[in-house]
């Protein structure tokens, strides 16, 4: 068993996998994949999986997405139908009081090229036939939309490994050590010697963090989501809060609570939820659910991504963030861009681990 | 809603656990999701033996209303057509009915959710006309329909036997049964030499290959040795064993081990059917396949130790009722497949170390 690599990423999710895949693009050999479960288990596997942009707040954020959101279509064809519908996202507001609020989202999007539309009661119901008619108007992006995070995650792999690039799954990592330029990695199934790290362990940052002794404010959050039974193609758009997959289920979630790792669903949840759901889509109130799943999120005490260079521990990277799946074809290129040219396309200065200084 | 005990599943199992809570004097709250109770139990139309020593064999319909009928005189609370949806964050237990969601708060949970029958996948076998063993005898004793005229069985259990006379006494003819090992897996050597009588051909070494037919099975196509024998049949009957259904253990959390004659993945359990969540108990199939006598001794037990727990039932007391019934277990089940025992002992050693904890922590 080789032992020894140039890069070892932390993480098989969406984010460790695209850049892992981004990788070996470039470079084909010498990385290695460590996840203490199998990709997907995690945050990956239990999403709603938007590709989200608008009302992104600060709208350099935005920008940033969107600049992701853009990467789909190419990404698609590099490494197979990941099923991305650009389907345009839809924000209702129920009260013209909002309307304004939208106004100056659209307004501050507009200075940096994000077209959003604030659209009118009636602009709204003809573009989404089934929402609550009491709805006062909506933002409207084209450039939202949603993916298959299982197809995503897996192609990416499937793509990657082709590439050359090694996994180890079941492999949970308990220690992290530097001596000199190596570092060496301590897995449960063994030890790994390396020049650099990617820690891209989602939830799991602030733990990953303190084995190098860096600290990484990233928070758990529950989402807990419902599923219907399959139905006919009725949501035409990726509305806030809900999606209509390719097989006809409607996942909808929009709780957020704090319970660590606790991935359990409660009844409160999932009737707030479809209360929520119905009020938004009052048909729905004639639909079975007939799952409940919940997801915990990475969420960065700043609610922004943090990416690139640990300064204080050579060869050491960070990329940990919420919207991973939006944001992954982005920030895995950018992460090799990182680790081979030194430099990024795109500046990720905003999102440096120094600013928690 | 709020109450002392509440019992998640009205088959057997359940049924004996109210009685011993219900004639104690708590409260009990039984639920099911179907619209009767006794679960399988009560559409069982073949003899029960190997039952505790105060019955007498009978048949599985007659227990079933005899279960029902001792709980009568008692503060028994019955919701059918209820099924268990979720938990509150409370811990109340989300209950449905039909329109409506609402939580019943109790002291005590008894789960005794039953066993839900496995399948065998081949080429086709979606296709109508395949079904499981259990559906086809409900659809004779429930629902009075005849599944087919001309009938395959694959698998060779006692209860498979059962259902294959049973068919065969409703006007079905039965083209053979087929099973892959080298001997029929039955083990009760009457219903083996009533299959003989009835010049059911057996055909041993061989597993269904495919079914064919228009838009319903015509053809069975059996593969044995080399050869694949075609049958002509509209009926097939899947005796794939059976599961525990476990999804309300998953949603309390409890934690799980794995032993392959008790069914697979069951909730871990103490000698008093204590799961891990200190106020969930488990009885009957739930907590690992096995044979009706088990099935009533477990959720008796079930109940003797809640009600020991809710103080309506001194601790000596209890203690040596645990003692005299597990001993029943161990007469039952050792004397029918002592695996099976060792299984279960095994299962309550291994209580203090959980195998699967934690599950939806990723």
């Amino acid at each position: 068993m080789n032992t020894s690599y140039e890069t070892i990423i932390i993480g098989g999710g969406v984010i460790g996998n695209s850049i892992a895949y981004h990788l070996s693009e470039r470079y084909r050999e010498g990385v290695l994949v460590i996840d203490k479960k199998y990709p997907l288990s995690g945050t990956s596997g239990s999403t709603q999986a938007w590709v989200w942009v608008h009302n992104k707040t600060p709208s350099s954020y935005a920008e940033f997405s969107m600049y992701s959101a853009e990467l789909y279509p190419y990404l698609s064809r590099k490494i197979g139908d990941v099923e991305y519908k650009r389907t345009g996202g839809l924000s209702p507001f129920f009260n013209e009081k909002d309307r304004d609020k939208a106004k100056r989202l659209a307004e501050s999007y507009r200075e940096i090229g994000i077209k959003i539309k604030v659209l009118s009661r009636e602009e709204v119901i003809e573009k989404e036939p089934s929402i609550n008619p009491n709805v006062a108007g909506a933002t409207f992006s084209k450039i939202d939309g949603n993916v298959n995070p299982f197809r995503l995650a897996d192609m990416y792999m499937r793509a990657a490994k082709k590439n050359g690039i090694e996994y180890s799954y079941y492999n949970e990592v308990i220690d992290i050590q530097k001596k000199n330029d190596q570092f060496i990695v301590f897995s449960k199934n063994g030890e790994y010697t390396c020049k650099n790290v990617i820690l891209a362990g989602g939830t799991w940052s602030r733990e990953l963090g303190k084995m190098v002794g860096v600290h990484i404010p990233v928070n758990q959050v529950r989402g807990q989501i419902l599923v219907t039974e399959p139905l006919k193609p009725f949501i035409n758009y990726t509305i806030s809060g809900m999606r209509q997959a390719n097989n006809g289920e409607v996942l909808i979630g929009y709780s957020m609570e704090e319970a660590g790792f606790n991935r359990s669903t409660t009844l409160d949840v999932m009737q707030e939820t479809a209360n929520m759901a119905m009020y938004y889509i009052p048909d729905l109130g004639k639909a079975k659910v007939v799952r409940a799943f919940s997801g915990i999120r990475a969420v960065p005490e700043d609610g922004l991504p943090i990416i690139g260079k640990v300064p204080s521990v050579e060869n050491l990277y960070v990329a940990t963030m919420h919207s991973g799946i939006t944001l992954s074809p982005l920030v895995g290129t950018l992460m090799t861009e990182l680790l081979v040219d030194g430099d990024t396309s795109l500046s990720i200065a905003p999102y440096s681990i120094e600013r928690f200084k | 809603m709020e109450t002392d005990v509440l019992i998640i599943g009205a088959g057997p199992a359940g049924l004996a656990a109210a009685f011993e809570a219900g004639s104690r004097g708590l409260d009990v709250v039984m639920i099911d999701e179907s619209s009767r109770l006794g679960g399988q139990l009560s559409q069982q139309t073949q003899m029960v033996s190997m039952l505790p020593s105060q019955y007498p064999p009978m048949k599985g319909f007659e227990l079933a209303k005899l279960l029902i009928n001792q709980l009568h005189d008692f503060p028994v609370k019955i919701l059918l057509n209820h099924p268990f949806i979720g938990l509150y964050q409370d811990g109340s237990i989300g209950v449905s009915d039909g329109k409506n969601v609402f939580p019943i708060s109790a002291k005590k949970v008894i789960v005794t959710t039953g066993a839900a029958e496995r399948a065998i996948p081949f080429l086709k076998w979606t296709m109508p006309g395949v079904m499981t063993i259990g559906a086809a005898q409900t659809l004779v004793n429930r629902d009075f329909v005849v599944p087919g005229k001309k009938a395959v069985i694959f698998g060779s259990s006692d209860f498979a036997l059962d259902v294959a006379i049973q068919l065969k006494q409703v006007g079905v003819e039965i083209e053979g049964i087929i099973e892959e090992s080298t001997k029929l897996t039955a083990q009760n050597m009457d219903k083996i030499n009533l299959i003989k009588q009835a010049s059911i051909p057996i055909y041993l070494n061989s597993f269904i290959k495919e079914v064919g037919g228009n838009g319903q099975v015509e053809e069975v196509y059996v593969q044995q040795d080399q050869e694949v024998k075609t049958f002509h049949a509209d009926l097939v009957c899947v005796d794939g064993g059976r599961k525990p259904i476990t999804e309300v253990f998953y949603q309390l959390d409890c934690s799980f081990s794995y032993q392959e004659k008790l069914g697979g993945w069951i909730p871990q359990y103490n000698e008093r059917l204590q799961s891990s969540q200190e106020g969930v108990y488990l009885g009957g199939n739930a907590a690992g396949i096995s044979f009706h006598g088990s099935i009533l001794l477990t959720g008796i037990i079930a109940g003797i130790s809640v009600c020991e727990d809710l103080g309506v039932l001194e601790a000596d007391e209890a203690n040596s009722l645990r003692d005299s019934l597990f001993k029943e277990i161990k007469i039952i089940e050792s004397k029918q497949d002592d695996h099976l025992w060792l299984e279960r002992m095994t299962h309550i050693e291994n209580f203090l170390h959980p195998k699967l904890k934690n599950q939806f922590i990723s």
